[in-house]
């Protein structure tokens, strides 16, 4: 197991106490393809958070790898985010006054890699990602679709256990929607990098192989979804 | 460390008016500081260059009064010092800490040469007196060993008072080698000095044993002046003029405790006072210069404040991708130290060319002091001490400024940065 998630419980004391997670038990294996689908409020964007070690929680065990994930400092925190997760978030999170190749290199700036040798990298990365010609451009410079893929490039380039991916094509047309989810798919299947999906929408979770489902902080079905036919809309149907 | 500048000159550059209008205070205030210290320190150099004109370890002993009886004899009794006390003063007893001892004796008399005349007051003094007194010699040279032992009739005088014997555009130094009359005698004249604004102008100096034998002085000596050694502290001085005036006194059968029976004049102190002064001074000078620069930090401060808060959800981006508090924490103090220290260099540097062009301006003109010129302020300006003390309270004052805003900035949780907008 890669993720393993035993009885987490979280719960927001903000005036009135209000339990977002009530046990979850979740295990995820090296190499799988996972989205986690629930309606807002269903505490499925906590669990995100837990799972990229951006927030803590109260009483259970979280696994990265055999490594518990509990009472971490800030700075040991940063450094599990760098090392094992990369995030794509839906509003692309890049650094507005760096250009693309920049915003690429920074997770390698804090791993303390030399100038040359990220630059080097993160132009690699952007290459397979077909922008290349892109990577002296600003973000407001782009479209969604080329800002959703240097966030990609960015998420990759430490070479990450995980990858989550926080409604991804959620700022993104539909056309632009299906091309991002195959390209996690491709990657999923050519490098064999975890990656785990959390959406609202049945169509981006219908790309995945496994959709988690989960409702008021508790998972509910687990649909293996190997075949792509979870989706109302079915097999072939666009998304959205 | 070129990542670190490459960060805080994208941070600056968007916000360049903000960053230079509040560099604008903290320039203003080293500007202020370097001013401020400079022209205290050319008041002070004025100061000094006033009290100036004897050797700061020379002490000046003249007769006095008895204020006690003592011995039989009544007190109010009138002390003349004599050649026994110049020999006590230069004897073994204290040896220890005196060096160089002369004395003096004068006499009021009529200076002529030609027609000209004024009415001047001749100073036996020994060759050690120069430096004592700190007489600078323009034309020719001081009195020497020999004048003294042969009695020889020589003077020393003033340009001002060579003036008054020449008439106008004649060169000072055509006197040299002339002779002129002092009373009724004529003295060779072998040096002149410059004009010291301290002290009288009709002073005209010739070898001691000359006014001694030539105006019948006797035993009786005006003066004695020594320079003192190894007395370092102000302890040491008070013990050894206490030693000092009690072998006086028993010489002259006054009480070995009596204060005013010989007068001690010790410049030590005075230059204790003096350095004591400048201590003040440029504390004070310090302390309104570092409340100026107050108003700077804040602003630096302030504005920092206003950058972390826009930019708490990039903060957030960059903890989410990797980066620990520290990283963040380092972003915005050295940002804040580079404004600080830029800005500083800045006002550091006018305020520097602020103290050469007093020197040029103030630093040249005089006034009018008890009928003395005084020059206002002497080479006015900060040493390379102060620019290094700057240098420090400015990186100080740049990390204290980033200080509180970087603690928030690293304080704040990523996904609250990552919320914010």
């Amino acid at each position: 197991m890669l993720i393993e998630l035993k009885d987490v419980n979280k719960t927001y004391n903000n005036g009135q106490p209000l339990h977002v997670l009530k046990g979850i038990n979740l295990g995820i294996d090296s190499g799988e393809f996972v989205s986690i689908m629930g309606a807002s409020g269903s505490g499925k964007s906590t669990l995100l958070n837990i799972l990229g070690i951006l927030d803590n929680y109260d009483t259970g065990e979280y696994y990265i790898d055999g490594r518990l994930i509990k009472n971490l400092t800030e700075k040991q925190a940063a450094d599990y985010r760098n090392r094992m997760i990369g995030f794509i978030f839906q509003s692309f999170n890049l650094i507005s006054f760096k250009t693309a190749v920049e915003n690429v290199e920074l997770p390698l700036f804090y791993q303390g890699v030399s100038r040359h040798k990220r630059h080097e990298m993160a132009m690699q990365f952007l290459d397979r990602l077909g922008l290349a010609d892109w990577a002296g451009h600003y973000p407001n410079e782009m479209s969604g679709g080329q800002k959703q893929r240097v966030a990609i490039a960015r998420a990759l380039i430490t070479q990450p256990k995980i990858i989550l991916a926080d409604e991804p094509t959620g700022a993104l047309d539909s056309k632009t929607s299906e091309e991002v989810m195959q390209l996690l798919g491709q990657l999923n299947k050519e490098d064999g990098v975890t990656i785990i999906v959390v959406t609202h929408e049945s169509g981006v979770a219908n790309c995945t192989d496994k959709i988690v489902h989960i409702k008021d902080g508790i998972i509910g079905k687990i649909e293996d979804n190997r075949e792509h036919r979870a989706s109302v809309f079915g097999i072939n149907s666009t998304m959205k | 460390m070129k990542d670190l500048f490459t960060e805080i000159w994208e941070s600056v550059r968007r916000n360049k008016l903000r960053t230079c209008l509040t560099g604008f205070a903290v320039s203003w205030g080293i500007f202020m500081l370097i001013v401020l210290l400079g022209a205290g320190n050319g008041l002070m150099n004025s100061f000094m260059q006033g009290g100036g004109g004897f050797a700061t370890n020379s002490v000046s002993v003249g007769g006095g009064w008895t204020s006690k009886p003592y011995d039989g004899l009544k007190a109010g009794r009138r002390i003349r010092l004599d050649d026994t006390d110049v020999a006590l003063t230069g004897s073994d007893v204290f040896a220890d800490h005196v060096d160089k001892v002369s004395a003096t004796v004068g006499t009021n008399a009529t200076v002529s040469y030609g027609r000209k005349y004024f009415s001047g007051y001749i100073d036996g003094q020994y060759p050690s007196a120069q430096e004592m007194s700190k007489v600078e010699i323009r034309y020719g040279r001081f009195l020497n060993d020999k004048d003294i032992r042969d009695s020889r009739k020589v003077v020393v005088m003033p340009e001002s008072t060579a003036e008054k014997l020449l008439d106008s555009g004649q060169g000072v130094e055509s006197l040299l080698g002339k002779y002129v009359k002092v009373g009724s005698l004529a003295f060779q004249v072998v040096g002149i000095s410059k004009s010291d604004r301290m002290r009288n102008d009709n002073n005209l100096y010739a070898p001691f044993t000359t006014v001694k034998t030539v105006y019948g002085k006797g035993q009786e000596v005006g003066s004695i002046s020594f320079t003192t050694k190894g007395l370092d502290t102000e302890a040491a001085n008070e013990e050894f003029e206490k030693q000092y005036k009690a072998a006086l006194n028993l010489h002259h059968r006054a009480a070995p405790d009596d204060e005013r029976a010989v007068w001690v004049w010790n410049r030590a102190h005075q230059n204790v006072q003096m350095s004591q002064g400048r201590k003040i001074l440029s504390t004070a000078l310090w302390i309104i210069g570092l409340f100026t620069l107050l108003g700077g930090i804040v602003g630096v401060s302030n504005i920092m404040l206003i950058t972390v808060k826009e930019r708490t959800h990039e903060f957030g981006i960059r903890k989410a991708i990797g980066a620990s508090p520290w990283d963040i924490t380092k972003l915005i103090i050295s940002e804040s130290i580079s404004i600080t220290a830029f800005f500083g260099y800045i006002g550091m540097f006018l305020g520097m060319l602020t103290c050469m062009l007093l020197d040029k301006t103030l630093g040249q003109s005089t006034m009018s002091v008890m009928d003395e010129q005084v020059a206002m302020l002497v080479n006015p300006g900060v040493g390379l001490d102060v620019a290094v003390e700057a240098t420090l309270v400015l990186i100080i004052a740049g990390t204290l400024a980033g200080f509180f805003p970087a603690r928030k900035a690293a304080s704040v949780r990523p996904i609250e940065a990552l919320r914010a907008e």
